[in-house]
Parts: structure tokens; C-alpha cells; sequence
């Protein structure tokens, strides 16, 4: 009787999930309400996760309950501590969600809402949940071994340099384009620099207060600065509307890259204390309350979708948010929220010295990541909720506009100025057109959906507060991103110089921490300062080149875990990991080689450098400058995974073949010292 | 005083009590947690650092933690 019962649920729940995708797919010109679209999201992963992540845990990897985990075996309170799954889950969201589920599917909807949606919800199911999680257990078998220690253990010592390599490399275009982001949601806003500068000594104040004054009191200091927070965020209003105060606030893009690098080089050289850490729980608990509300307030209302299912840009490749048609772009724009190689770092970082048995790597390490795919959806429909044209407007230059504007014209995605002005005074902002890089939209999107949750506390009239507060929850764990990106950055390079001139390695010998942390902030600070000068307006360029860079690492980590799954003998379910690989390998070799050679002088970097040759344009030297660096970092991203996957496949012959003895480096079977059940 | 942390039966008993919520919402948030450190040392029977030193090697090693894009 339950096994019926259980039939006719999950059949019901996979019914409706696929007349959910029907109804998306069918909608040709009449709006499509977002309820569809997270039907369609909710159902698929509650599927994915009864069967798929079950299958994964018990047959694929064979967890084991009776088995201890690192967090058991080296428990020293701190770092290894057994801990509670629905708290770990809890931790380890927080640890992978940042800006990138978010900004990647409001550049994703210029193709419309349908691939965007179909590449989240299939792509985390089967791609991208599947490689946190594997990374997850395959950690957790090594005592919580790190992504590049496991490359090197299981693959090849070459392997391992080559994957740290790889992520230091990621680490730099990742930290330029998320910067780029705040840059330009801070231009011209005097509002939002007010509010997210005070966060600078608000987090000083907690610092102090939870290291010097009480120390370890985090909730304390979190509540006061919590308050303070919103304090500063009412205030920048009142600054925005007085004139010499708002003078002082408003920054041109160049000015605020100065201070972005300066900020990034001082977080990186400070105490943890001092900044990083308070400012990572301010972000932590603004990041899990406003996502929790953005769900709460999309369920409240369920706004129709006023963008298409599909765009003319999606087969016309000319897209002015970013160039390069469907087919490979929409699968490199969205990485984070489909597919993240970024997670891997977590999965084999804290999150496996913290779990306290075996089985809860399914809800934690496939859970989790199904958490940030939701997230990926709530961004999409916070994007498409917005007027197609309004949308078009705001996320490109002009430069970019007035090259698709017939496209847009034909299509109706046209908008009047004046419809623009109502809607920056509406948000309190001077401006909202070429506001690119995705965070200004989508905080009009989450500004308006908030803005109608709360219409009976006289909501609509808190617009311009909703918007600010939306701008400081991205900027504020973009800033947490860069300033531990930063830090881990300094770290390798240090680990990696240390090889050579171990007294570089010291990472408390302050020579080394300066000049270390000085070449990871020139690196990214370059890239930046390029994309904040660039017409197209940066995004355009730097994106893609972070989507295939995260793919990538994606695929070193699936390569790793393959490799894993044949020596353990699985070989049989090695298409679990094999199936993924091959999908991100297709289409990140294709938008790689596409951004390099394409001879359309949007899409390639080396055509766009042979149309200025001989141009009378003054910055064309500097352009065909970062034309050509662009195209040597997409090669070297390419050919560093070439070779990765090289070496896995003769690995994987050898071991296949009988030639090699299949040898893996997991911990001994200790068995776990609690009772089952317990 | 171990199970404190652990699945199960421990849950329950974390959530007694509303010293229990704020000990679960500080383990979401990645918060040192002197008490529960103290119940682990006293159980292993291995010497306690203080709570100024505890903290500072807690902060130290969290600043070497990855945040996600």
C-alpha cells in the first residue's frame, strides 16, 4: 500500500513537473506567470533528489553509515567537528551561493526565460549537484583532502600542479568581473557607495568588538552591526538628497576601481579579524535572510513574465548584453546556479572535516547545490519580471545598443527616455541606463517584487529603499568574495613561490604577505581597470571568460572524480561523472575557441583586434592590447584542461586495461564509535 | 556532551531550550563556540586553550576558508 502511495506521489509530483515545462515551452506571445516556472524548478528537483542523488549516494558511492568520518577521527573542536546536517546545510549554502547564481541568469535572459530556466533546473540535476557532491564524498574518504592535493594524489603530481595553477588563474578574472559588478551598481549612486562604505567601519567596530572587547561574542556584534547596517542604509538616502553630501559620494568607475584595488589589498594584509571575518557574518546573515524573503515575497505575488520564452538574440548571436548565439553562450553566461567548478574548492575545503556521517553528503553536497539552482531560478524571474526593453536598456552601453537596435526595434524591446528617468527617480537614482553587469537589474526586479509583497505597509512608496537595500545584499558578499578571494589568492601564490624560495611561504613574514597580496590585487585590479574603460563596457569581454574559466574547473573536478570512480572499481557508473565532463568540455572548447577566432569582431577577440588595425580611435592600441591578453588567458584556460583531461584519460586506460593496478588513496575503514540510528 | 554536535537524538536536544536556538544559529553562521569546545576538550581529556587564544586561532583559520562566487 505505501509503495502505491509512494507511485502515485512521485508520479503525480513528475506530472506535474513536466506539464509545469509544457506550459513554459508552449507560451508563444501571451505572458507566462512565474508560478509555471517554479513548478517546473521545484518538481524536477525534488525528483532529481529522490532518485538521482539516492542512486548516487547508495550504488555509485556506497556510503556508509558504520564508517567514521574525518570530522570523527581528528575532532579537535574547531576546524573537524562533527555537526548537525541541517546546520551544516545551513553553512555550506552559505559558503557556495554568492553573486554568480545571481548575476548569471539575469545576462542569461536577454535569450529569454526558457533556456536560462531549462539549463538551471536539468543542468544542477545532472551536472552540477552530481560534481559537489561527488567532490564531496571523494574528500570526505581522505581525511578532507583539497580538489588539487586529490588531482595530485589520484591522477598525477602533474595534474595537481596543473589544477592549482588553474585556480589561481580563475581566481583573478573572477575577482575583476565581480568587481566590475560593484563598480558599475556604484557609479553615479551616491546612495549605494554611502551605505556600502559605512559597512568599512561598521565592520572594524564588530571586529573589535567580538575579538578585543568580548571576544568569540559574533552574535552580539552581528545584532549591533546588523542595526547599524540599516541605519547606514536609511542614511544614504537622506545623503543622496543633499546635494554637497551626494557630491562627495558620487564617483566616476575609474575613482572607484582605485578604491576597490586599495580595499582588496588592505583586506588581504589586515588580521582576519579586523575585517574579513565580520564582514563575512554580516554577509552570511543578510544573504540567507533576503533570499529566504525573495522566495517568501515571488510565492506572495507570482509575477507574470514580461520577457519572451525565447529572444531573436538567441539564434542571431548578437546580442548587445554579450555576444555569441544560444548554443554555447547561454551554458558559459549561467556557470554558477547550473554548474559551478568554483564549488569544488568548498566541497573539499571546510564543508567534508564537518560532516558527521557519511549519508548526509547527499542532503548537504547534492542538496546544497540544488538550494543555489533555486536561487539561479528566483534571479531569472526577478530579470523577466522586468519590461523586455527596460531590461535591454539598463544592461548595455550605448555603444553596445546602437548596434542591436534594429533587432530590438523589430522585437519591441524599445523603451522612451523618459520611461528610463521615472524609473531611476522611482529607485532614487540619477540614472539606470547602461547600468551593466546584472546587479542593477536585478535589484529593480527584486526593488519592485519586494516593493508589491509589502503594498499593504504602504510598500510601494519604499521603492528606492527596496532598490538600495537589493544593491548593498550583492555588493556586500561581492566585497566578501573579493576580500577572501584575495586572501586565498595570496595564499597559493605564496605556496607556490615557496617551492622555489621557501621563505616566500611563510604566510605570517609580512614581506611576502605584501608583495604577495600586491600581484593578486595588480592582477585583477588590471582586468578591472580594462573592463571599467572598455566601450563595450567590460561584461561584455570578461564574463565569457569567467563562465569558461568556472566550467573548466568544473571539468578538472569531474576529470578527478572519474578518475576516482574507476580506480574504486565503479567503473560501470563512471558515466554519472563522464556525462557531465563531456557536455561542459563540448561546450566550453567551443566557446572558447569561438570567443578567440570567430571572425565576427563582437564575438572573437582576435577579429575584434584586426577591425581596429589602422583605426584613428586613441585607445585602439590599448584594446588591441587586451584583445590579445584576453585571447592568451582563453588559450591557456583551454590548453591547461586539454592536458588535464589528457592525462585522466591515459590514467583511466592504464587502469582499464589492466596495465596499472588500481590504487586509490582513500583513508582506512575506521569504524564509527556511535551506535547506528544515533 | 559530544553528541551535542551530532545528528540524531542531539538534535533534539539542541533545539531545547533557547540557548540551543542561538547555538544552532551561531553554527550557521560559523561562529566560535567556546562552550561546546570546552565539552569537547573536558571529554577527550585534553588541555583547554583560553578563550582570547581560542578565538584567535577560530578567526585565524576561517580567514583560510573559500566564499563561492
Amino acid at each position: 500500500m505505501n509503495r502505491l502511495a509512494a507511485l502515485l506521489g512521485w508520479g503525480g509530483i513528475a506530472a506535474l513537473g513536466a506539464a509545469a515545462f509544457g506550459v513554459l515551452a508552449l507560451s508563444r506571445g501571451e505572458t507566462v506567470n512565474a508560478a509555471w516556472l517554479l513548478t517546473a524548478a521545484v518538481c524536477t528537483y525534488a525528483v532529481g533528489y529522490r532518485f538521482y542523488s539516492r542512486f548516487l549516494a547508495a550504488r555509485v558511492f556506497g556510503l556508509d553509515d558504520r564508517r567514521a568520518t574525518p570530522a570523527e577521527r581528528y575532532n579537535n573542536g574547531r576546524d573537524f567537528v562533527p555537526t548537525n546536517k541541517w546546520v551544516l546545510y545551513g553553512h555550506h549554502f552559505a559558503a557556495i551561493a554568492g553573486a554568480g547564481p545571481l548575476v548569471g541568469p539575469v545576462l542569461a535572459a536577454q535569450f529569454g526565460f526558457l533556456p536560462g530556466t531549462l539549463w538551471l533546473v536539468i543542468g544542477v540535476v545532472l551536472g552540477g549537484a552530481v560534481q559537489d557532491f561527488t567532490i564531496l564524498c571523494c574528500s570526505l574518504r581522505r581525511n578532507g583532502k583539497s580538489l588539487g592535493q586529490m588531482a595530485k594524489e589520484e591522477v598525477n603530481p602533474a595534474a595537481g600542479a596543473m589544477a592549482m595553477l588553474a585556480v589561481l588563474f580563475i581566481m583573478i578574472i573572477l575577482l575583476a568581473v565581480l568587481a566590475l559588478i560593484v563598480v558599475n551598481a556604484l557609479k553615479a549612486s551616491p546612495w549605494g557607495l554611502f551605505t556600502i562604505a559605512c559597512t568599512i567601519p561598521i565592520a572594524l567596530l564588530m571586529g573589535w568588538w567580538m575579538k578585543v572587547w568580548r571576544p568569540g561574542r559574533v552574535g552580539e556584534a552581528s545584532v549591533a552591526g546588523g542595526a547599524l547596517l540599516l541605519l547606514a542604509l536609511v542614511g544614504g538616502g537622506y545623503v543622496a538628497s543633499h546635494p554637497a553630501l551626494a557630491t562627495i559620494f558620487t564617483h566616476r568607475g575609474i575613482a572607484l576601481t582605485g578604491m576597490m584595488v586599495a580595499y582588496g589589498f588592505v583586506a588581504s594584509v589586515l588580521p582576519v579579524w579586523m575585517l574579513l571575518c565580520p564582514r563575512d557574518y554580516l554577509s552570511t546573515f543578510l544573504k540567507i535572510t533576503t533570499i529566504l524573503a525573495l522566495a517568501v515575497a515571488i510565492l506572495i505575488i507570482l509575477p507574470p513574465l514580461k520577457m519572451p520564452a525565447l529572444t531573436p538574440f538567441a539564434t542571431l548571436g548578437e546580442g548587445p548584453v554579450f555576444a555569441g548565439k544560444l548554443f554555447p553562450f547561454a551554458f558559459i553566461t549561467i556557470a554558477c546556479g547550473a554548474v559551478s567548478g568554483f564549488h569544488a574548492l568548498v566541497a573539499s575545503g571546510t564543508t567534508p572535516k564537518m560532516i558527521a556521517r557519511e549519508s548526509d553528503a547527499r542532503f548537504i553536497g547534492y542538496g546544497g547545490m540544488l538550494m543555489e539552482s533555486f536561487v539561479g531560478v528566483m534571479a531569472m524571474i526577478a530579470a523577466c519580471t522586468l519590461d523586455p526593453g527596460i531590461y535591454f536598456a539598463m544592461n548595455t552601453t550605448p555603444a553596445a545598443l546602437a548596434q542591436a537596435s534594429q533587432v530590438l526595434g523589430q522585437a519591441g524591446f524599445v523603451v522612451t527616455p523618459d520611461v528610463m528617468g521615472e524609473l531611476a527617480s522611482r529607485m532614487g537614482e540619477t540614472t539606470l541606463i547602461a547600468r551593466s553587469g546584472g546587479a542593477p537589474s536585478l535589484a529593480v526586479g527584486m526593488a519592485q517584487i519586494f516593493a508589491s509583497a509589502t503594498s499593504v505597509l504602504g510598500g510601494t512608496r519604499l521603492t528606492a529603499l527596496w532598490y538600495h537595500f537589493a544593491i548593498m545584499f550583492e555588493a556586500l558578499f561581492i566585497l566578501t568574495t573579493i576580500d577572501t578571494g584575495t586572501r586565498v589568492g595570496r595564499f597559493m601564490l605564496q605556496e607556490i613561490v615557496g617551492h622555489v624560495w621557501p621563505r616566500f611561504g611563510e604566510t605570517s613574514w609580512y614581506p611576502s604577505v605584501i608583495a604577495a597580496s600586491a600581484v593578486v590585487v595588480a592582477g585583477w585590479g588590471y582586468f578591472l581597470y580594462q573592463g571599467v574603460v572598455d566601450p563595450l563596457g567590460g561584461i561584455n569581454s570578461l564574463w565569457p571568460l569567467f563562465g569558461i574559466s568556472n566550467q573548466l574547473l568544473a571539468a578538472v573536478a569531474l576529470c578527478v572524480g572519474t578518475t576516482i570512480l574507476i580506480k574504486m572499481g565503479r567503473q560501470r557508473f563512471a558515466w554519472v561523472t563522464v556525462a557531465p565532463l563531456a557536455w561542459l568540455v563540448t561546450v566550453t572548447m567551443t566557446a572558447g575557441w569561438q570567443k578567440v577566432f570567430s571572425a565576427d569582431p563582437r564575438l572573437g577577440f582576435l577579429a575584434h583586434a584586426a577591425s581596429l588595425a589602422g583605426s584613428s580611435n586613441p585607445d585602439a592600441g590599448r584594446l588591441i592590447f587586451n584583445d590579445r591578453l584576453n585571447t592568451f588567458v582563453a588559450l591557456l584556460f583551454m590548453s591547461v584542461v586539454t592536458v588535464l583531461i589528457g592525462t585522466s584519460l591515459r590514467e583511466w586506460w592504464l587502469v582499464l586495461s589492466g596495465r596499472k593496478r588500481a590504487e586509490t588513496h582513500e583513508a582506512p575503514y575506521v569504524e564509527r564509535a556511535y551506535a547506528a540510528g544515533d | 556532551m559530544q553528541r551535542e554536535t551530532e545528528g540524531g537524538r542531539g538534535w533534539s536536544k539542541t533545539v531545547k531550550g533557547g540557548q540551543g536556538w542561538l547555538r544552532v544559529l551561531r553554527r550557521i553562521l560559523g561562529a566560535p563556540d567556546y562552550q561546546a569546545y570546552l565539552e569537547h576538550c573536558r571529554a577527550g581529556h585534553v588541555p583547554a586553550l583560553s578563550e582570547r587564544e581560542y578565538v584567535a586561532q577560530f578567526f585565524e583559520a576561517k580567514g583560510k576558508g573559500v566564499r563561492c562566487c
